[in-house]
């Protein structure tokens, strides 16, 4: 497998313009500034394939193409660095050791839609990554990358870093658009969408990390070597971020479409300990759980990931071996969705820590007949109802670990107490 | 306007473009259920009541942010839009105390009524339940509970956009988020008190009104505020013949929802206090209380002898009155001699959103009836004091007790000859009268205010005059010799003799009032 993202992971000074350049760095955007038309690159990123890397994954090309040419507004790209879903860690190492990536697929997006400022949002705790950023941004505006007529070319583009302040939420792209406003991070009813009204009501659009490193390399290598790799709708590759209970964690690259036992078995050295395997959240902690017995066959890709009943999400994959209380994972879970919920909207700010209480009584033996359907009831009034994806990403994980554990959830609550621990 | 043919339950409904479902549904008629949503604020789209079911779209949507387009099917009573309405109505529920014993929401509370409509089941959680700050102090007139606040952030959407004052905000996340001011700021605008009109619940309440009448006694009567002369539509509501608030009611030609707080509390001074319930005449040893006969007469020819007289109505006299008024003192004056009572202040920029610089509501009105002029009251005032009349008739003006001339106006009233006042209260002024007419205040009155740009709306009696006093058309009536039944008839007879008012039939000015002529504003 070729690496694509990972592939300055470990040149040394990576991180530096000089590394970065010294392994073919911002060669693409002066590909793009001399060759390309920002419809060309449009074009060129749609035939690529490439879904968006935070969760979502809609088309990053047609995403682009939304955004209105007309607007006399000025248009904005916001880099979306405030990974912050539990499980997942794949923008933090690329902003660490890759940083002019980030930067250069950024000034290509901005390019893209014509933006002459645009952000990056970096979550606030990140905060060794803010300075390896600034120093990258400051290295590029340097070395004529960033500001008035960028290589000559007479295109001219500000890239400003921003640093949360510690909320989940501000990760939801209308709530990073509210937070980078100056506001509370609330997200923003839809419509009207950020493509047309986002940042201070203009044209905006909004990318992971992970979406925008892998430009440089789609730009010089060509769209259909992209394309070339992964499954029919699921193009590329992928970086799994590896948690739990496997002998070998870590950030992983993945051509789209590889099968997941292999991945855990082989690439990731297989279980810890000789234990037994029991459950794999594959997308980060806001998506549906699967249990041992349901991996047979799946492979890394939206579309199988999706046949499974779960999703692809960030790639947060988190593994969990038979010693797991399944309960105390799903209450786990359930607490951080609680603190984290932004409070704006009624199902949402309410039914959050009502589950949280029900999990947090069910594992610590108070639990009663009918606590399970209440929070199946309770995460099914959530989901689908709320302003943004949080009450989904909320309300998902409790259900299926009961649906999914049930004998278990069962047991705590006829035993009166944790019958794993 | 582009027409949009949508459905709601089956039933076609034409709107046009750019209204949304809920207030094409409004228009027809439908109610869709909502908390945050508010026809003057700005969409939040927060409390998911108004989740609606649309054809071709798989989940449900808000129905306050959804716009109407052609042919698009609404349904609002589906067993999907049932439950998320009934889910929405138990989330609100769970931190909430329930204490609507106690809560002067209760009866006009949103919660209860929905809860009614839509939930009316036993509470499913049984949790503890997140507590909140209680009674805090907003403002001068606002008081906060956060346990009973569902964070629609009316108020706070409404201080933004409309008074443009920012002192609420939403801090805090999760199900501890909760309305706060910002720090150093209080809510004491000109307008705070319409945070506690559009909160939906409990959360804040009216200081002035808190536990005073559970809202289920009050009698509402539509009226018009007589803080000044915008005419801002109310209703006033009253127990056991006092007036316990005023709300404001809504008239998009007026005040559209609102009303200031110098308004909604005008009514304390104008209406509470010991009240004149008998004629008196000054004799040797000072007033005593006569019939209304002895005590007419003595008007009549104190005025005839003691030309030329002033002649002062208040702003606060109905149209009827200020006829009936002009045509009594044009007898007794001479030019100059005849005015309303108007006089102007400045007015801050908040302020500015609803109040007329003045506090005589009808002094439009008035002068159309031929009381007064453009010159105004301040040439009048000045002659008085100046000694230039030998009697004057004052109706309900305490102009002893204004803050710059009182103490000279006071001085030179008790030199005339002859003095004359109509008043509720024995004020100092009328302290100083030969002759004090008891009469009555503007809740107890039937009759038309104009304000300042031309609009004829009506007062309604909300109050029963106390016995002894009569109304200040009757008195008027009396001293010209003439009989009325009541205001309406005057106004008949107004009408036909001013062209200003000839379009207008009293029985249809209705709730809502009417526009004088372009011409004629």
């Amino acid at each position: 497998m070729e690496k694509i993202l990972l592939r300055n992971i470990d040149a040394p000074d990576s991180q530096t313009l000089e590394g970065y350049r010294a392994c073919g760095g911002y060669r693409a955007l002066e590909k793009v500034l001399r060759e390309m038309t920002p419809e060309k690159l449009i074009d060129e990123v749609k035939a690529s394939g490439l879904r968006g890397r935070g969760g979502a994954g809609f088309p990053t090309g047609m995403k682009w193409s939304f955004v209105p040419k007309d607007n006399p507004k000025p248009k904005y790209v916001v880099c979306n660095a405030d990974e912050s879903e539990p499980g997942t860690f794949k923008d933090r190492l690329l902003i660490e050791k890759d940083p002019h990536a980030i930067v250069e697929g950024t000034i290509i997006a901005a390019y893209a839609i014509r933006s002459h400022t645009s952000f990056i949002y970096i979550r606030g705790e990140m905060f060794y990554g803010a300075q390896v950023l600034q120093r990258a941004l400051d290295e590029a505006a340097g070395a004529g990358y960033l500001g008035k007529n960028v290589l000559g070319s007479g295109y001219d583009i500000d890239l400003i870093l921003h640093r949360g302040a510690g909320a989940y939420i501000c990760g939801e792209e209308t709530g990073l658009l509210s937070s980078l406003e100056g506001g509370k991070g609330w997200p923003k009813i839809k419509p009207p969408f950020p493509a047309t009204h986002g940042l201070f009501g203009c044209p905006t659009v909004v990318n992971n990390v992970e979406t925008l490193a892998a430009l440089p390399w789609i730009i010089t290598e060509g769209a259909a070597r992209y394309a070339a790799i992964g499954t029919e709708k699921s193009k590329g590759t992928k970086l799994f971020c590896v948690s739990g209970h496997v002998k070998k964690p870590g950030v992983y690259e993945v051509d789209m479409g590889y099968p997941f036992k292999k991945f855990l078995e082989e690439d990731c050295g297989g279980m810890a300990n000789g234990r037994k395997l029991k459950g794999v959240i594959p997308g980060g902690a806001s998506m549906p759980v699967l249990r041992a017995d349901e991996l047979d066959g799946i492979t890394m890709d939206y579309e199988s990931f999706q046949a499974a009943g779960t999703l692809l999400g960030s790639g947060g994959v988190i593994v969990m071996d038979e010693s797991t209380c399944m309960v105390r994972a799903a209450w786990n879970l359930s607490r951080f969705f609680a603190h984290e919920s932004c409070g704006q909207c009624s199902p949402c700010r309410e039914g959050c820590h009502w589950i949280e209480k029900i999990l947090n009584r069910v594992e610590h033996g108070a639990g009663k007949p009918g606590d399970l359907e209440k929070i199946l009831s309770v995460s099914g009034n959530i989901g689908g109802n709320t302003i943004c994806p949080f009450g989904d990403a909320a309300s998902w994980p409790p259900a299926a670990f009961i649906k999914k554990y049930r004998g278990e959830f069962d047991e705590h609550i006829a035993a009166g107490k944790c019958t794993i621990h | 306007m582009d027409p949009v043919k949508i459905t709601i339950d089956g039933r076609e409904i034409v709107t046009e473009k750019g209204k949304t479902v809920i207030q094409a549904a409004e228009d027809a008629g439908i109610d869709i259920p909502h908390y945050c949503y508010h026809p003057k604020l700005t969409i939040a789209g927060n409390c998911r009541m108004c989740l609606v079911e649309i054809e071709k779209m798989p989940k449900l949507q808000i129905a306050c942010n959804t716009l109407a387009t052609e042919g698009m099917a609404v349904k609002t009573q589906s067993p999907k839009v049932l439950e998320a309405r009934r889910a929405v109505m138990e989330f609100l529920l769970i931190n909430h105390p329930v204490d609507c014993p106690i809560c002067d929401q209760a009866g006009e509370c949103w919660l209860q009524d929905y809860y009614m409509e839509h939930d009316l089941a036993a509470s499913r959680f049984e949790e503890r339940k997140e507590h909140e700050r209680k009674r805090e102090i907003f403002g001068p007139y606002v008081v906060f509970d956060g346990e009973r606040c569902i964070k629609c952030t009316r108020c706070v959407r409404f201080l933004q956009e409309v008074t443009r004052t920012d002192e609420l905000t939403v801090v805090n996340r999760s199900d501890h988020a909760t309305i706060a001011l910002f720090p150093e700021k209080t809510l004491d605008n000109p307008l705070s008190v319409n945070v506690v009109d559009i909160c939906p619940v409990g959360a804040l309440t009216d200081r002035d009104f808190r536990f005073k009448v559970r809202v289920w006694y009050l009698k509402k009567t539509p009226s018009i505020c007589p803080g000044c002369s915008t005419g801002c539509n109310i209703s006033v509501e009253t127990y056991q013949n006092r007036i316990a608030r005023f709300k404001p009611r809504v008239n998009e030609a007026v005040n559209s929802h609102w009303l200031c707080d110098e308004g909604r509390y005008s009514f304390h001074g104008l209406t509470e206090g010991e009240r004149l319930t008998s004629p008196m005449i000054r004799q040797e040893g000072g007033l005593v209380a006569v019939d209304w006969d002895t005590a007419l007469r003595a008007v009549a020819t104190g005025l005839a002898a003691n030309a030329p007289a002033a002649a002062i109505l208040s702003g606060r006299n109905t149209n009827e009155e200020a006829f009936l008024y002009s045509r009594l003192m044009k007898q007794f004056v001479s030019d100059g001699g005849l005015e309303v009572f108007y006089r102007e202040r400045e007015l801050t920029e908040v302020e500015k959103i609803l109040k007329s610089p003045d506090r005589s509501p009808n002094f439009r009105g008035a002068r159309h009836m031929g009381v007064g002029s453009e010159a105004g009251v301040e040439p009048l005032l000045k002659n008085i004091i100046d000694g230039k009349f030998r009697s004057a008739y004052v109706v309900g003006e305490d102009l002893a007790s204004l803050s710059d001339l009182g103490d000279r106006l006071k001085s030179a009233l008790g030199k005339l000859s002859f003095l004359v006042v109509q008043d509720t209260r024995m004020t100092p002024t009328a302290a100083l009268a030969h002759v004090v007419l008891p009469s009555t205040n503007f809740a107890e009155k039937e009759g038309t205010y104009t304000n300042r740009r031309g609009r004829v709306q009506k007062l309604n009696p909300a109050l029963v005059a106390p016995a002894g006093a009569l109304q200040d058309w009757e008195i008027f009536a009396r001293l010209l010799g003439e009989s009325y039944d009541r205001p309406a008839d005057i106004f008949a007879v107004l009408s036909r003799q001013l062209p200003a008012y000839a379009g207008l039939d009293y029985e249809k000015i209705g709730a809502l009032g009417a526009d004088l002529e372009a011409q004629h504003q």
